[in-house]
């Protein structure tokens, strides 16, 4: 009697242990990918409005940012990150995989002027453009995130202006 | 059989809950790979695919695409400087000096994680925007009631507030836990 229930304690603690495990670890990849979807057109760029108690995006919004967001899917090809780096203002570009790990970011500092990126995978059969910098995704699915700070609010449209030159292209892959 | 069946079923499900309710705890209440500094918590591998699952799917629920630390770091309060849930019938005093970083702010968020709603388009103090004191300090006022300066309105019971530190100095990222960060002072509450 006292086998059989210790037997289903144990079966029952066992499925615990496994739905803790399998629903901890798909946490991140699920929330991304529902983000990306939020986001719109996977390999093009998206140039949000400013951030109000209304932008449900992401989590935690800095009200203070511009946000510029590329979703991804490296499967047909690679790629082309390109655009204008604002003056006198923190700017960053990063890159996540899509288990959120932040695999790549450049600030304005680091930049110097502008960015030209080719986000490939390592199987992707893709001509580099010139001058571009090659970042290898640990996944085929992800997302680019522009930051650019309102520094002050009498400069938004020419700091608009800039932000907006970010652009994000698929290159096909020459064996797809 | 039947009563195999019934005995199977139930374990199935009681351990599909008890799993389920494990996941809730461990990424809604427990602090995973954080440090403390004051009131303030920070994840130490914000960002990076070292950080394990519990604080990856804990940064996915409540700070998904968080930079890494060497780039920003995230400070987060949702208790004042003694221990007390943050509480939006209170006044709070945020003092301190400007903390070390090329850009910093202090936003504050309601218990959805997103900005509260507030007539004023108002949700955080900068380093750009900050009204600092003759003797370089300043006091930011967190409330319901408008105050004179550097106010962020609060307009739900329970909130949270984040200090973003961009291009923090070297003495931050490396030691984020004795770094110099506002204290956060209840006043009256109403």
């Amino acid at each position: 009697m006292m086998r059989r229930a210790a037997f289903w304690i144990v079966a029952t603690l066992a499925v615990a242990a496994v739905v803790h495990y399998f629903t901890l670890v798909r946490t991140p990849g699920f929330i991304m990918n529902k983000v990306m979807m939020r986001m719109g057109e996977v390999n093009h760029i998206h140039h949000q409005g400013r951030v109000t108690d209304k932008s449900r995006g992401v989590v935690r919004p800095s009200p203070d940012l511009l946000y510029s967001v590329c979703p991804f899917d490296l499967s047909q090809g690679a790629l082309h990150v390109t655009g204008k780096v604002p003056k006198g203002t923190y700017w960053s570009v990063s890159i996540f995989d899509s288990d959120t790990n932040n695999f790549y970011v450049k600030n304005d500092r680091q930049a110097k002027g502008s960015v030209d990126l080719l986000v490939t995978t390592p199987t992707n059969d893709v001509r580099r453009p010139k001058g571009a910098t090659e970042v290898i995704s640990p996944t085929a699915k992800g997302l680019v995130l522009f930051r650019t700070l309102v520094n002050d609010e009498k400069d938004f449209a020419a700091i608009d202006a800039v932000r907006r030159t970010a652009n994000c292209e698929l290159i096909r892959s020459r064996a797809s | 059989m039947l009563r195999f069946l019934l005995k199977l079923l139930a374990c199935l499900i009681v351990g599909t809950a008890l799993g389920l309710a494990a996941t809730w705890v461990a990424v809604t209440r427990l602090n995973f790979g954080t440090v403390s500094n004051g009131p303030w918590r920070m994840s130490l591998l914000t960002g990076s695919a070292q950080s394990g699952p519990y604080l990856r799917a804990n940064i996915a629920l409540h700070g998904l695409l968080a930079l890494n630390r060497s780039e920003t770091v995230y400070y987060t309060a949702d208790h004042d400087s003694a221990g007390e849930w943050l509480d939006g019938n209170c006044f709070y005093k945020i003092e301190g000096r400007e903390p070390s970083a090329r850009w910093w702010s202090i936003t504050a968020y309601g218990e959805d994680d997103y900005l509260m709603k507030n007539k004023y388009d108002l949700w955080s103090i900068s380093g750009e925007t900050v009204q600092l004191k003759s003797d370089s300090t300043f006091t930011i006022t967190a409330s319901k009631h408008r105050a004179p300066t550097n106010w962020i309105p609060i307009t739900q019971r329970r909130f949270s507030l984040t200090l973003r530190l961009y291009n923090p100095g070297v003495g931050v990222v490396d030691d984020p836990a004795n770094a110099m960060v506002p204290v956060i002072k209840r006043s009256v509450c109403l």
